[in-house]
């Protein structure tokens, strides 16, 4: 378990089993799919057949005769309720059903409601709408320079100040361009003794979150409650607000649990169309995504990777080149934060001193892109480590070895110019080389069964600069509450929050009632996304721990207890309020410091609060005649600093892997004509319990976050980082041939070793 | 009565219920009009386990279970296996080895488990992931759920 | 999914009364897990299903014959199937085949006759039946025909079965001398529907192949005998160079089509594999007593 020394109260870094436990092994636990209010209609929508095209008519005759059928409404309609009905936050460019124009296959034109699923259902698929199609762009290259235009105009929201200078810009499917510029790294190439170049692919793959999206809105006397498994109700309190014209306060949000999220639930989703609908019917609407809709709601980005190293006589890379093209979909998301947030990585944990990035955020006509564990940068890793290993083939020096001649160091400055800090990727590598037993001898196998081992390490910089905010509040019989709106969609943060508090208070953390998001109770928290949680709302909920101490203890100084009493707190309440009455309230509120990048150079010395760093060792064989990948050993070692609970940070990291792992081997929306082909899980294909590797270890490196709560941070994502290359490695490593494009199946396996054999299979 | 809507009765969780169900409803959803929701759907295919029902004796798919097919048949949700308020052998052992996440699959896991257990009480890994390649989770707790299940398996050994 | 009329016959010769040779919108349905999938994503809407749940008794007996031979009820589960020790000792093969067939919950529900005659090519027990030698008993509107399994497919979900005519019992030979494997090969997760299946059975006499039947399924448009592949095989010695040989010869024979799961080239290559590995594994196990 965990190698961190115990804190005082011994809460945190105790392995305590989630709170909700019970609830969710008795089929007990809170999910908004368990909704069901007086009245309510049930929402299916009529979905876009054409990939890009101008609507000419649409037809709702036929859906409204359905027996049982409510309303059937189109864009139109929302305009009654949202007069200006686009949503999305880096772009207002989302209709929240199409208006004029659809722009990729899947994107809601149409809603049926009736009290049965079943009829609207019905009615939604007899909804007739007549397309002229318009020629699509579905490549994110070919996006680059396109004739065929998804946006007229683009539409920043206005948040993101790197994005204002795109406002009203025409003729383009460039969503951000984020450029850095470090050194000289055409002089770098120029004098190099090496030079290094190669491409690669990743594909568009979907969170498949288990519990579907799912939003249910209910008109309020003078407003709304939306019910919504939302990875950010603070968001979707504020956009709803926005696109109404209302007060905030007029917008009550509420999440139970997530059954998954992944970064599918995030921003605003299914919210924007049941508001509209309630607002419309003055009833409560309910809209419950399938699995194969989900597949057209949102994904993870495509991407195609230039990168380009100079390497000197003695293996230091001197200078790197990236150019990196996100394939956003048909709407931004929050593409344009993946673009940028994960550009200052691309060059990966290298100490480079010639660096130059380019990252492109591209609308094509495909589903959205946004963000899924890990933020863009698996993606990075995929490429820069497959590189790496590359490089370190052709110079015949040993992978580990040659990532240990060029790593960065404590305390050197990354491509942006910030420093690395609190960041042990050293002790990273140096675990999985220990735990791969690196420097042995390595059965490589024969006959058709070839053996390999890989490596790949990454890390990732913070969503920044991020607001938390938290309250704990103590009542009068000394019992708490921690009020949050961080969200609980499996990683298990009401756990570790609750026992930040429980150190603080020195209180058991069963004892800590944790208070869901409702953002009528719960103050503002800006996302449980990006492995942010622990770092940024464990401060503020340390911070309100921390004062409502205070304020109990100035409250006992008021009353005349002597300073080191131990007084019970009821006996404080009693003395104060001369009864059972009264609370103490903490608030913790918390922002890291930040400097955005220098909008030409891209440079910053402060461009994040933490970084994140994980690492993965494999052991696989080969079938040599079928191209099958067997993993037999997956190892995987992440910088934490000092877990909260190791227990439950050891299954993130090993989950986060298998994710990954999925996304590697054989995860893959396949296209036709911008229509997914294969949107269920009978033809989309995650990981299962026979896909596991054999051994599985996760490893939590010896380290401590500087300003983290009790030296903790973030660690959701950190596992997927070095999957994806340390499989394409050991497959190098096995039997001689490199993978540039992602999913690593065994067809391309076999094609590529039959290849290199002189003997290649026909198309 | 149309003759697309059927009168049916069966045990429901030890009571006996009777309902009027259409011939196109599936099984989760006539537990939902139950208030059951611990059977969920999510891939709607029979193949992520997650609206596992136990149905006379043996583990189905609700989602692919057509709710008229439960006429004089016994079932029993995931809610029925604390009925006498101590959780099973199989639920304490989830809980210890800290078998779920986002707990959304985790209802299907432990009927299955337990269906795997009646059957072979000791069971070996091969054993364990071949009953449960049916089930997907897609936090992948897959490691814990095996140790779960094997140790599941020795507590009811013990009693 | 909409509404329909559910009839629920008590014999068997009520249920083909209420089929329709004519109208496709009226199908029996026997466990459900095949109909259900394509009426909730609209491939399939029925206006009746006859529902042989209550004819299901009679039906769902597994017999082994004094000779040997098994009979199967269509309406046995395939985890009656699969638990059978009578099915066991006759064909041990498909108790093996059951443990990765589609998963437990399906087999739980899903019955033989409805399996078969769903005319999924990717499904594991058609040619595993067919490699040992079973036969379907049809009844219909004129009585009970017989068909062997491997003819029961015409296309790709098509079977030669008519809309009024019901698989009341499989049959399968006598085993004895008889030797037999089945293996399939998923490319994307482990429990994926199979890219490729082959089944065989061999009657090995004297370190011969005495006689063969090689199936191939999933990979092609539906299943199939690679009637030229068991012609190089009869006669030849049980060994590698026999298996390798045959599988050069079903990389040829078999008209493989590519799908998601791999393309029809990648898909020739794994044909020769499995073949040989199919005969290989066939040919060292033990044979039937």
């Amino acid at each position: 378990m965990t190698i961190h020394k115990p804190m005082p109260a011994g809460q945190v870094g105790r392995s305590l089993p989630r709170l909700e436990s019970r609830e969710k092994v008795t089929g007990r636990a809170d999910y908004v799919h368990n909704i069901r209010l007086p009245g309510m209609l049930i929402a299916k929508v009529a979905r876009s057949t054409v990939a890009h095209g101008r609507i000419v008519s649409i037809d709702t005759s036929a859906a409204r005769q359905v027996e049982g059928v409510f309303a059937v409404y189109t864009g139109e309609d929302i305009r009654k309720i949202i007069p200006e009905p686009y949503y999305g936050p880096a772009f207002h460019d989302q209709p929240i059903l199409a208006l004029g124009k659809v722009r990729h296959v899947g994107e809601p034109v149409a809603v049926a409601l009736a009290r049965d699923a079943h009829a609207a259902e019905q009615a939604a698929q007899l909804v007739e709408v007549v397309y002229e199609e318009l020629p699509a762009v579905f490549d994110e290259v070919e996006a680059m320079d396109s004739k065929a235009i998804v946006h007229d105009v683009l539409k920043p929201a206005g948040t993101f100040p790197d994005l204002k200078h795109l406002h009203g810009k025409k003729n383009t499917n460039i969503a951000l361009d984020f450029h850095l510029r470090r050194g000289d790294v055409d002089k770098a190439f120029a004098g190099a003794a090496h030079l290094f170049e190669h491409e690669f692919h990743t594909q568009q793959v979907m969170h498949t979150p288990l519990e579907p999206m799912v939003s249910l809105a209910e008109p309020t006397r003078d407003g709304l409650t939306i019910h919504t498994s939302s990875q950010s109700p603070s968001f979707v309190r504020i956009e709803i607000a926005r696109l109404l014209g209302w007060p905030e306060n007029r917008v009550q949000v509420k999440v139970p649990y997530l059954g998954g999220g992944f970064g599918a639930k995030l921003y605003i989703k299914l919210e924007a169309l049941v508001a509209a609908l309630a607002l419309l019917t003055r009833r409560p609407v309910k809209w419950s995504l399938t699995m194969e809709e989900q597949f057209y709601t949102i994904s993870k980005h495509a991407t195609t990777f230039r990168i380009k190293s100079a390497v000197d006589a003695a293996g230091k890379i001197t200078g790197r080149s990236c150019a990196v093209y996100w394939n956003g979909g048909a709407y931004a998301d929050i593409g344009p934060r993946v673009t940028q947030k994960s550009g200052f990585t691309a060059p990966g944990p290298y100490d480079i001193e010639n660096v130059a990035i380019e990252s492109y955020s591209l609308y094509t006509n495909r589903p959205p892109a946004g963000a899924l564990r890990g933020f863009g940068i698996p993606q990075l890793v995929w490429a820069y480590e497959s590189h790496t290993d590359l490089i370190a083939r052709e110079l015949n020096i040993d992978p580990v070895e040659f990532r240990r001649m060029n790593i960065l160091r404590e305390g050197r400055p990354q491509a942006t110019g910030t420093a690395m800090k609190d960041a042990a990727i050293d002790l990273v590598l140096e675990k999985l080389a220990e735990r791969m037993n690196w420097s042995a001898p390595f059965d490589r196998g024969g006959g058709t069964v070839r053996r390999g081992r890989g490596v790949g390490i990454g890390f990732k910089a913070s969503i920044s600069p991020t607001t938390s905010v938290a309250f704990v509040n103590i009542y009068a019989d000394g019992s708490c509450a921690l009020y949050m709106s961080t969200v609980d969609m499996g990683q298990g943060s009401d756990t570790a929050m609750a026992q930040i508090v429980a150190e603080v208070l020195q209180v058991q953390a069963e004892s800590v009632r944790v208070i869901h998001p409702d953002t009528d109770v719960t103050p503002y928290d800006m996302a449980t996304l990006g492995s942010r949680s622990t770092f940024h709302m464990g401060n503020a909920v340390k911070l309100a721990a921390e004062d409502a101490k205070q304020k109990l203890e100035a409250m006992a100084r008021s009353v005349g207890v002597p300073e080191g009493s131990n007084l019970e707190t009821r006996e404080i309440f009693k003395k104060k309020y001369g009864m059972q009455a009264g609370n103490v309230m903490g608030v913790g509120s918390y922002i890291p410091g930040y400097k955005s990048p220098d909008s030409v150079s891209g440079m910053s010395d402060n461009i994040t609060p933490f970084w994140m760093i994980g690492g993965t060792g494999v052991e696989i064989e080969v079938d040599t005649e079928t191209g099958h990948v067997k993993l037999t050993k997956l190892v995987n070692a992440a910088d934490m600093g000092r877990p909260l609970n190791p227990r439950i940070v050891e299954t993130q990291l090993s989950g986060a892997a298998i994710m990954q792992l999925g996304f590697t081997m054989f995860e893959n929306m396949e296209f036709d004509a911008g229509q997914v082909t294969n949107a269920s899980f009978a033809d989309y294909k995650i990981p299962g319990i026979h896909d596991i590797p054999p051994a599985i270890e996760n490893h939590i490196v010896l380290a401590e976050q500087g300003g983290g709560p009790f030296g903790a941070k973030g660690v959701g994502e950190s596992a997927t980082f070095g999957v994806s290359p340390a499989i394409a490695n050991a497959i190098h490593d096995a039997v001689g041939v490199r993978l540039t494009d992602l999913p690593l199946t065994a067809e391309s396996v076999l094609r590529a070793i039959r290849l290199k054999a002189g003997n290649p299979i026909g198309d | 009565m149309n003759q697309h809507a059927k009168a049916i009765s069966f045990v429901l969780n030890g009571s006996k219920t009777e309902m009027l169900v259409q011939t196109h409803e599936n099984l989760v959803e006539l537990l939902g009009r139950l208030d059951l929701y611990g059977a969920r759907e999510s891939c709607g295919q029979g193949l992520c386990g997650c609206c596992t029902v136990i149905v006379d004796d043996v583990a189905v798919s609700g989602c692919l279970y057509p709710a008229a097919f439960v006429d004089g048949k016994t079932i029993t949700t995931i809610e029925h296996l604390d009925h006498d308020v101590q959780l099973s052998p199989v639920q304490q052992a989830f809980i210890e080895e800290g078998a779920f996440q986002c707990g959304f699959c985790t209802s299907g896991f432990i009927l299955m488990t337990h269906k795997l257990l009646e059957q072979k009480p000791m069971p070996t890994d091969e054993e364990i992931r071949d009953y449960l390649a049916g089930n997907l989770c897609r936090c992948a707790a897959y490691p814990e759920i095996i140790n779960a299940v094997k140790s599941a398996a020795t507590k009811m050994a013990r009693t | 999914m909409i509404s329909f009329e559910l009839a629920e016959p008590k014999t068997l010769n009520e249920a083909i009364a209420l089929l329709d040779a004519e109208d496709p919108e009226v199908r029996p349905i026997s466990g459900g897990t095949a109909l259900m999938l394509m009426m909730k994503s609209g491939v399939f809407r029925p206006s009746r299903l006859v529902s042989l749940q209550k004819v299901e008794a009679d039906y769902s007996r597994i017999e082994r014959g004094s000779n040997g031979s098994l009979r199967i009820g269509a309406m046995a589960s395939l985890s009656q199937v699969e638990h059978s020790d009578e099915v066991r000792r006759v064909a041990p093969v498909i108790e093996k085949t059951m443990r990765h067939l589609s998963n437990v919950r399906v087999r739980n529900v899903a019955r033989l006759g409805g399996n078969l005659a769903h005319g999924d090519p990717h499904m594991d027990l058609p040619p595993v039946l067919s490699s040992l030698g079973a036969k379907a008993i049809v009844a219909g509107p004129s009585g009970q025909r017989e068909i062997l399994i491997e003819a029961l497919f015409s296309g790709y979900y098509e079977t030669v079965l008519k809309r009024d005519e019901l698989i009341t019992f499989v049959e399968v030979p006598p085993q004895a001398g008889w030797s037999s494997s089945y293996i399939k090969c998923t490319t994307r997760s482990a429990d994926d529907w199979p890219a490729l299946g082959i089944a065989c059975s061999l009657r090995i006499e004297g370190g011969s192949i005495g006689d063969v039947r090689l199936m191939i399924s999933a990979a092609t448009e539906k299943l199939t005998r690679l009637v030229s592949t068991e012609k190089v095989l009869r006669g030849q010695k049980v060994n590698e160079a026999t298996f390798e040989r045959a599988g050069e010869s079903a990389m040829a024979e078999a008209e493989v089509i590519g799908d998601s799961r791999g393309s029809a080239s990648y898909k020739s290559e794994l044909v020769r594999v499995y073949v040989r590995r199919a005969l290989r594994q066939a040919g060292l196990g033990e044979t039937q007593p």
